[in-house]
């Protein structure tokens, strides 16, 4: 404000929209508008939220085995590149303000490095649920002929890529399975925990009737058709959060060319901040994701049940 | 409006620090038996608090709403009161029926 004492009342602040009085006015306007967006993008999200809770709530040992074939590694990992990441869009809002531009620059860049990287680790996650049958879409998945893993695979060693990434797959599942037609699968793993669960006796009513035939005996289609539901809900919610991620790079683009022309200072500072909003907003969905996608009943590993 | 750099670097960074011990709490005790321990569902309930507790620093600090006007306040705790109403709504139809399959 300093700059502009020497103004008279006619001159316009750099910034201010004609419609507003002054530069308080426009960023509460600004403000308030953000945050109506904001609470839509709430429910937004919530809606999915919702699904997750209705079939959660009938399928929660279906939901646990889902979550464990997650590598909760890399959701920690993203959390945390998060974070930093809302760390340094909050400190180019906090230099924005300072009107130092240099400093600005660089966190609006290690903004968009940080987020970068969570897309990176996201793309490595749905490659592996691709290579080991977990998309929720019949023929969607990496088709792994029967009789191709195991020991023959000596003798074509030499052949080009498409085998080897085949071979890559079987050795890192451990057990090859092969999905000839690319269908989604389970492993042993997941019918082992829900096999437990039932003789721990922590089945409800509604999933004996979701994992178990008429004559009571487990139906292992069934139950995949309820770890199916739950990496439905898996893809939409991190593909949309993804989304917005892909989104708020392109936001970060565009403040990084407007901060790089030096638009912003202590008295304009905007578009800096409102952008920063929708950033933490993104980051403030994955907090909630992280936990309620990947840690279910881990604690039935972990704890040797 | 608020005024000035809301709470400086030092600030921030005491939030984000807060952020990331939280993020390791919620991996260590997903791993812990709460579930045994106390009663079916504490697992979750933890690492919901502790995501809650997360979210409410992010739109104080980082969002700087703590600033903020009375009517941002107001549209911030209306957004979350809706998605409530949703959740109550649909789980008051959901949890009161009968063994279903879908």
């Amino acid at each position: 404000m300093a700059q502009h004492d020497n103004h008279d009342d006619h001159s316009h602040p750099p910034g201010l929209q004609h419609q507003f009085d002054d530069m308080g006015q426009q960023m509460d306007s600004v403000t308030i508008g953000m945050w109506t967006f904001l609470a839509q993008e709430i429910m937004f999200f919530g809606g999915l939220f919702t699904a997750y809770l209705v079939f959660r709530s009938r399928y929660p040992m279906a939901f646990a085995a889902g979550s464990n074939i997650l590598d909760a590694f890399w959701g920690w990992l993203n959390t945390l590149v998060l974070i930093v990441s809302s760390l340094t869009m909050a400190l180019s809002v906090y230099y924005a303000q300072k009107g130092n531009r240099n400093l600005q620059v660089i966190m609006i860049v290690l903004t968009m490095v940080f987020g970068s990287v969570f897309l990176g680790v996201k793309a490595i996650e749905y490659t592996d649920k691709y290579t080991h049958g977990h998309i929720p879409v019949d023929g969607w998945n990496m088709v792994v002929p029967e009789g191709e893993h195991g020991e023959d695979h000596s003798e074509s060693a030499t052949l080009t890529l498409p085998f080897e990434t085949r071979v890559e797959a079987a050795e890192a599942g451990k057990d090859p399975h092969p999905n000839p037609r690319g269908e989604f699968q389970i492993s042993d793993k997941e019918v082992e925990l829900v096999t437990l669960a039932q003789e721990e006796g922590f089945l409800t009513e509604t999933e004996k009737v979701g994992y178990f035939n008429n004559r009571g005996e487990f139906d292992r289609d069934k139950f995949t058709d309820k770890v199916q539901i739950f990496f439905w809900i898996y893809f939409v919610m991190t593909g949309l959060h993804a989304l917005h991620m892909i989104v708020g790079l392109g936001i970060m683009l565009w403040l990084l060319y407007k901060a790089w022309k030096f638009t912003f200072s202590a008295e304009y500072y905007s578009p800096v901040e409102i952008s920063g909003l929708y950033w933490h907003f993104v980051d403030i969905v994955w907090i909630f994701l992280f936990p309620l996608l990947y840690l279910l009943g881990r604690h039935f590993l972990a704890g040797g049940h | 409006m608020s005024e000035e750099q809301h709470i400086g670097i030092p600030g921030y960074l005491a939030v984000f620090a807060f952020l990331f011990i939280a993020t390791i709490v919620t991996y260590v005790v997903a791993l812990q038996d709460l579930d045994g321990m106390f009663f079916p569902g504490t697992n979750t309930l933890v690492a919901l608090a502790i995501a809650f507790v997360k979210m409410t620093a992010v739109v104080l600090f980082f969002m700087h709403v703590r600033w903020q006007s009375r009517l941002i306040w107001l549209a911030v705790v209306s957004g979350f009161f809706w998605m409530a109403i949703m959740f109550a709504y649909t789980m008051q139809d959901y949890l009161t029926r009968s063994v279903i399959g879908f």
